[in-house]
Formats: C-alpha cells, structure tokens, sequence
C-alpha cells in the first residue's frame, strides 16, 4: 500500500511574538485588538519601544499625544520605537 | 223567614244552575237571558266578591282534582314512539277540550267579575280568561311528573322525521317505506302526522303550554341537528369558511321549522301576534349563540391540525376569530390548544425540528387570530419550556436560519425582517385601530411587546438571551468554516448581514472577524505559496493553511495529536514563511483540524479520500509498518489510547485495517481488500458521515463550565473563612465580588448545579442546605 498526499489543509492560530500577553494600556490581549478597532492583526498591530515594551499602536500613539513628555507607560523610559 | 229561607235556596239554586262548578260538575244549559235574571239576583244582594271568589275555588279545585291528573295519567313510560305520539296527542286534545268546556262558564264569570268594582287582580290577571289560563298552567305545572318528557319526545321525534323527509326528498330513493314514518308507501302517515302535529301545536300554543312543556325538547332536537349538521359540513376540511353558510342554514331551514310549529303550519308569523314573534326571537338568539357555540368547540378540537397546515387553513382562523367575539371560549381555546400540543408535540418522539416548525406556524395562526398576542404567550408557553430542555434547539433555530432553499421559513422570515426594518415609521397612522389588551393579558407586560414581537424573537426569547443564541451561532459558524467542503464566503456574509440586522452589530463582531480570517489565509497562502524557501519544502504535496485569530474563535475542543515527520517539517517550513511575512507575529498549529485529501494505492486500485489529519496520520503509520498494537500507536501519535480504538473504526470500516487480536491491527492484504472495500462501502460512508458532523468546537455547556470555573476560587476562598453557607448567601456574595469576572451572569440555578458538580466531585460537602469544604 502507498499513501500519498495531495494535499494537506491544517488549521493554525497566530499569535504575537511579545513578553507579555495584554496590551498594558487597554488591558486587551495583544491577539485581540485596541477598544477603537474591529479587526486583529494587520490592521491593529504592535509596536515595541526602545525599552522593549510593546502595546498596540493605537493605544501607544493615543498615550503619547496625551502626554507633555514622551515616555513609556511601564518604564518611564524616553519612549523611542524599535524599528526591528 | 221560612219564606225568605226557601227564597234563598232557589237563588242559591240558580246560581249553581249558572256556574255548575260549585257543584263539581262543568255541564248547564243556562242561557245568556237566564244567567241576566242570576246576576240581577247577584247584584241585587250584593255578593258578587263572594259568589266570584266561591266559584274560582272550585274551580281551582276541580282543575287539581280531575284536569290535571287526567292530563297527567297520559305521560307514562312507553317505548314504542307511535304510542308516545299517540298518547300526547290525546293528552292534548283531552285537555284542550276539557278547557274549551270552560268557556261558557268564563263568560258568565267574565261578567259577574266586571260587575264586583272592586279591581282585584284573578290570579295575577285582570281579565279573568287570562286569569283562567294562567291558574290552568300553574296547576298543572304544580303537579308535574318526573318522566313528562318521554311521550314528548316520541312525539316530536316522529313529526322531526316527517319534515325532515320533507326537505330532503330531493333523492328519493327506491325504498317500498317511507323514510318519514317507517310505514310502507302505501298508507303513509305522512300527512296524517304533519296535521296532528300542528294541530297539537297550535292547542298548546293557544293554551301558552308549548314554550313551557316541549320547549326543553325542541331545543335538545334542534341542537342534536346543529351539531350533527355541523359535524357532517366542516370534517377535516379547513381552507374553507362555514360560517356564513351555517348562519344562512339556520336562518333558512331552521328557523324556518320553528316558525312553522309556532305559528301552526304557516311559515311566516302573524305580523299581529306579538307573543308568538317574541318567542321566536328569543328562540332563534339561543339557536344562534348555540351554533356558534357549537361550531366553535369543533374547530377548537381541530385547532392542532389547523395550525399545522397554516396558512392555507386561514379561512378556518378566521371563523375562530369571528366566532371567539361571539362565544365565551377564550379559555377553553387556550386550555384545549395548549393540552393538544402537550400530547400530540412535546414528547421525546418528536424531533427538535418538527416542533420549531410547528411553533413557527403556531406563532402565525394565532398572531393572526389575536393580534394582541395575549392568547399566543398563554398556548406557547409549556413549548418554550419544553424547547428549553432540548438541547439541540437552538443549533436547529440556527441551521434553519441559515438553511437556503424551500422548507426554511425561518430564513424567509429573516430575510423579510430585513426588509421591514426600513418601513417602521408608519405606526402613529394606526392609532384609530387601537384595542384594549384582553382581560386575560398579563397586566406586567407591555402589549406593545407582545404585539410587535416577530417570530424569530420569538424563538430567541425561549432562552430569554440572545448571548446564547449568537453563541451557538458562532460554533455552527466556526464547523462549517472549518468543514472541508469548499464554504460559499459571500453567502456566509450575507447572513451575517442578516443577523446583524436582528441581533446589532456588537453581538456579532466575532463572526466578522471570523469570516475575515477565512478570505485572509487564502491571500496568506497564495503568498505563501510563492515563497522559494517555502517551494523546497513543499515539493511533495501542496498545502494550505486557514489561519485564525484566537481570541474570537470560539474555544477548540483540546486534543492531541502528533503528526508524522514530514508533515511536522512542512508545516515548520510554513511557520518561518509565515513569519518572513508578518514580522513578530508566528503561528501555533492545530494538529488535529483541517483536513487532508490523500490518494491510496492499494493493489490495482486507487482510492482518492478527503479524511480527518487524524486518519491520514494513523494510515500514514500503517504504510510504514504493516501491524500495530494501539499502545505503539499511543506512543507514536499521543493520542488516548480509548479515541484510537474508536477512530480507528473508520479504516476498518473501510476494509484496510482489521484487528488480528485484541488491541493489534494490521493492514489487510492487497486481495482481501477489493472484496471487502465493496462489501463495507454502506458502513464507510455511514462512519465518514458521523465523524464529519462532530464538532470541533467545545460545546456550549462546556464553554460555561470554564466560566463558572472562575467562581471556583472565590467560593473556596468564602467558605474556608466563613465555614459553611447556604447556596443564596454565596449567589450574593459572588454578586459582589467576583462581578469583574467573565460570564458573571450566573442564575442561582446555574450556581446549583455547578455546586452539585462539586459535590459529586467530593469537593464540596452539602450538610443540611449549608455548603462546606471537606477537611482535609
């Protein structure tokens, strides 16, 4: 007997390759996405900063303009984005 | 004096010559002229009051004595009916004779009564012949016998059977009797039988005795014809409305016979006579009221089936619904209605989709036929209870949701809510056609509520949540995106848009992103595809791959599977490829989900099969070694060794695997299997069936379990501090303190059965109504 396949259709979950599992400004898992958006992934994504802390985008870029000095929420670091 | 005593006898004498009832006898040839001498004797000794009031005692007396028991001595017990008729008529006429003789009599008495001025009413009359009448029916009421109405019966029976043979001799037929009084044609009675009979009626009538003494058994006849007639017109058939022609029935033939036995033998009532008309009115209301009454009950026994062939059995709801304004049956609708479903719907013979299309139709005949919707809440009520313990219902609301083609109402209704949803303005135009709720309405709901609720509400409602009903839709949403027959995305789409429609759009985001994530992967793949370091890999069969985000799928079913080593790389290969495209983002894999489609050479034969990753591991297995015992199999492909042994059914199924011994499989040779193949084919597609129609979604109920799962800790925490509660104390503290948590809508019910879990689990102690931890 030979078995051979033609095609094999699996089933994957993506998840985020981040140090933590919830975005730590709207407390959303990362896989999920920002309060203001409606789809995961492509159109919600992460960003790092330079002090590793990673949020959503929307999230991080609202805190930013929010505040007088650019720091990062966690760490109080200078917040600078990590283009990796 | 003896001169004047002798003058009185012979006064005395004249008087019972004038009135020979003093006497107890009816009979004298007393003349007008000489009864002038015996009232001017009367008046002349000014006794009139006296003589007058004398006589009606006697003549009180004579009617108890001899009329009323004569009378009477005629209505015995008799079987045969031309006895009975017999009988009553000679009753009558004796006592219509023994009456007229009277008359002279009254005359006289007539007389002597204008000349007393005292204006004394004669029992409750003032004329003394309606006096007389009036003690005439007093008396022999007064002394009524138990079985009176047997000869009565026979009576009319007979004269019914004449006339009715009149009406319907339209089909005469070849009989040597006559239908009317069983006598041969030859000396038919016929005739005979219809004179006596108004005759009969016409002396009761003149006595005012016919409403009194055959009133009861007229009725009795005439409802007996009601029903039967009733029964006869509207058996089985319900796309047809009766109504009209019953009220024309009663009003032609019907009451046309009432009319002749009233008014003897004319059919239409002398327009002078009052009384007769009066009793034929009132008459023909009871007949009426009974015939709707009638009519009514009957459909109300059929309502069931009406229901069920709704919509083409409307004209039958419509009668209803004319008739329920008529008759007092409300209640009776609702309790024979509601029973009616009880036996005929809600038992564990019927299956879940039967009953949603009877509710359905059930929700249409009776918004039709009450559009309050009151009577609907009451009759639905046991099979929204009923609907709730099934555990199916809402995948089958579902499916019939999203069912295409004839047969799925329910879609239709979908569709057509959709178009309604635009033209909701026009309500305050209505507002002239306003109707009070019913008294039965349920005074806490609004009846705009009751009123505007549509029937896939309605269907939701059984479960008083829509969060459920979403829920499943999700799961049957999640299968059938996930099943490997290829999914009609824009179909899909437009449901949704259906049922966001209904449901709002926060409901059903998850759904979005769902279907979202199917159309991505197929972008993902195709780039995938085009990858060079992904082609080296790929170079012995081709892939795909449905990439989901978790967070809005609902929870897979946990199992394991670990897949062959090829596969393994492959799919490795895919996850680099897919994390070159997505920068930080990689891909956790679902061994047991997808599904593959393999090509097995087998002797001269090919098979060509789509089966579950499962089933092309374990086949995969057994091309490289030709036996296995399940526990290698266990060690190879860490899947329990119990779901081994029933998945592996399939391939036996299929005749490429048998088990040689218990727990050792082997492949089956080359020869064996064309036979078998064949011969298995039924089983085959039996077994591949079940196994394509098992979720892979975790079921609801175990969804919810890992929610109440949260609570767990919270409870533990509350009952090592306060040692043991009752189940409402730890429902209110839950309330208070673990209502941040998910799914925190938790029933005191649900809170039940989850300690009750507990407790079979030996985690819980239940002593005397009172939670405890078990000490350790």
């Amino acid at each position: 007997m030979k078995v051979t396949i033609k095609n094999w259709t699996g089933v994957a979950t993506w998840r985020w390759v981040a140090n933590d599992d919830n975005c730590g400004i709207c407390r959303m898992p990362f896989d999920s996405c920002c309060p203001d958006c409606k789809l995961p992934g492509d159109d919600c994504p992460l960003v790092w900063g330079a002090c590793s802390h990673c949020f959503h985008i929307h999230c991080i870029v609202k805190w930013l303009h929010s505040q007088p000095q650019q720091q990062c929420p966690m760490c109080r670091q200078d917040w600078k984005f990590n283009n990796k | 004096m003896s001169n004047k005593s002798s003058e009185l006898k012979l006064y005395w004498n004249k008087i019972n010559y004038a009135f020979p009832i003093l006497n107890d006898t009816i009979f004298s040839d007393c003349t007008g002229t000489e009864y002038d001498e015996v009232q001017q004797i009367i008046t002349g000794m000014g006794i009139q009051v006296k003589v007058r009031d004398l006589i009606l005692i006697h003549i009180e007396k004579y009617l108890r004595q001899h009329v009323a028991p004569s009378f009477w001595s005629k209505f015995i017990k008799v079987d045969e009916e031309v006895k009975g008729f017999q009988l009553f008529k000679s009753a009558v006429n004796d006592l219509y004779e023994s009456v007229s003789n009277f008359s002279e009599m009254l005359r006289r008495l007539s007389i002597l009564n204008t000349s007393c001025c005292d204006n004394r009413p004669i029992f409750g009359e003032k004329d003394v012949i309606l006096g007389f009448k009036q003690l005439i029916r007093a008396t022999l009421l007064s002394q009524l016998p138990l079985d009176y109405h047997v000869i009565i019966n026979h009576f009319y029976k007979m004269s019914f059977n004449v006339f009715d043979n009149e009406y319907e001799s339209s089909d005469m037929s070849e009989d040597v009797m006559c239908s009317g009084c069983w006598n041969e044609y030859s000396d038919c009675n016929c005739a005979y039988i219809v004179k006596v009979f108004h005759d009969t009626n016409r002396k009761l009538m003149d006595l005012q005795l016919l409403e009194r003494l055959t009133g009861q058994v007229l009725t009795n006849f005439i409802q007996m014809r009601i029903e039967s007639h009733i029964q006869k017109l509207c058996d089985g058939t319900f796309d047809v409305s009766h109504i009209g022609f019953l009220e024309n029935w009663l009003e032609t033939t019907v009451m046309s016979w009432l009319t002749r036995i009233y008014c003897a033998g004319s059919s239409k009532p002398p327009p002078d006579d009052k009384n007769t008309q009066n009793a034929i009115m009132q008459f023909k209301k009871k007949l009426s009221y009974y015939l709707y009454y009638s009519y009514t009950k009957l459909r109300i026994e059929q309502l069931f089936n009406i229901i069920i062939e709704y919509p083409d059995s409307q004209p039958a709801v419509d009668d209803i619904k004319l008739c329920l304004d008529k008759t007092d049956l409300r209640s009776t609708l609702c309790k024979r209605l509601q029973s009616a479903l009880e036996t005929r719907l809600l038992h564990p013979g019927v299956n879940t989709t039967d009953i949603l299309t009877a509710y359905v139709s059930t929700i249409r005949a009776l918004r039709h036929l009450d559009s309050s919707g009151v009577i609907l809440e009451t009759v639905t009520k046991p099979v929204r209870s009923y609907l709730r313990n099934r555990e199916d219902t809402v995948r089958s609301v579902v499916s019939s949701l999203t069912e295409e083609g004839a047969g799925s109402e329910l879609a239709e209704e979908l569709a057509k809510f959709a178009a309604e949803v635009d033209g909701e303005n026009d309500k305050d135009d209505i507002w002239d056609e306003w109707n009070p709720d019913p008294v039965d309405a349920d005074p806490k709901v609004n009846s705009n509520d009751r009123r505007a609720n549509d029937i896939i509400s309605m269907l939701v409602n059984v479960y008083g949540s829509k969060e459920l009903f979403v829920n499943e839709y999700r799961t049957l949403l999640a299968d059938r995106l996930l099943a490997h027959n290829v999914i009609n995305t824009e179909k899909e789409i437009r449901y949704l848009e259906l049922l966001k429609l209904k449901f709002g759009e926060s409901q059903l985001h998850f759904c979005e992103v769902m279907l979202k994530d199917i159309s991505d992967s197929k972008r993902i793949n195709a780039l995938i595809q085009q990858d060079k370091m992904f082609e080296i890999a790929s170079k012995n069969f081709t892939s795909n791959a449905m990439i989901l985000s978790a967070q809005f799928w609902p929870p897979f079913k946990d199992e394991n599977l670990e897949l062959p080593e090829e596969i393994k790389q492959h799919f490795e290969a895919y996850t680099k490829s897919y994390e070159a495209l997505k920068g930080n983002r990689t891909l956790s894999w679902k061994p047991h989900l997808g599904y593959v489609s393999i090509k097995i050479e087998i002797g001269s034969k090919n098979l060509d099969l789509v089966v579950s990753p499962f089933n092309a591991t374990l086949i995969m297995h057994f091309q490289n070694k030709p036996e296995w015992t399940l526990d290698e199999l266990h060690q190879v492909m860490k899947v329990p060794v119990t779901v081994l042994r029933r998945k592996i059914t399939y391939w036996q199924s299929m005749g490429l695997i048998s088990e040689k011994c218990t727990d050792t499989y082997v492949l089956v040779d080359d020869s064996d299997a064309n036979k078998s193949n064949v011969a298995t084919n039924q089983v085959q597609e039996m077994i591949c069936e079940d196994d394509e129609t098992e979720s892979v979604m975790a079921s609801a109920h175990d969804q919810r379990e890992g929610e109440l799962q949260v609570f767990w800790s919270y409870i533990v925490g509350m009952l090592t501090n306060l040692d043991s509660l009752p189940l409402d104390r730890i429902h209110q503290m839950l309330k208070m303190f673990a209502s941040q948590a998910p799914g925190t809508e938790c029933s005191l019910q649900e809170l039940r059965q989850f300690l009750d879990t507990k407790v079979r689990t030996h985690q819980l102690i239940l002593q005397g109504g009172m939670y405890k931890l078990p000490k350790s």
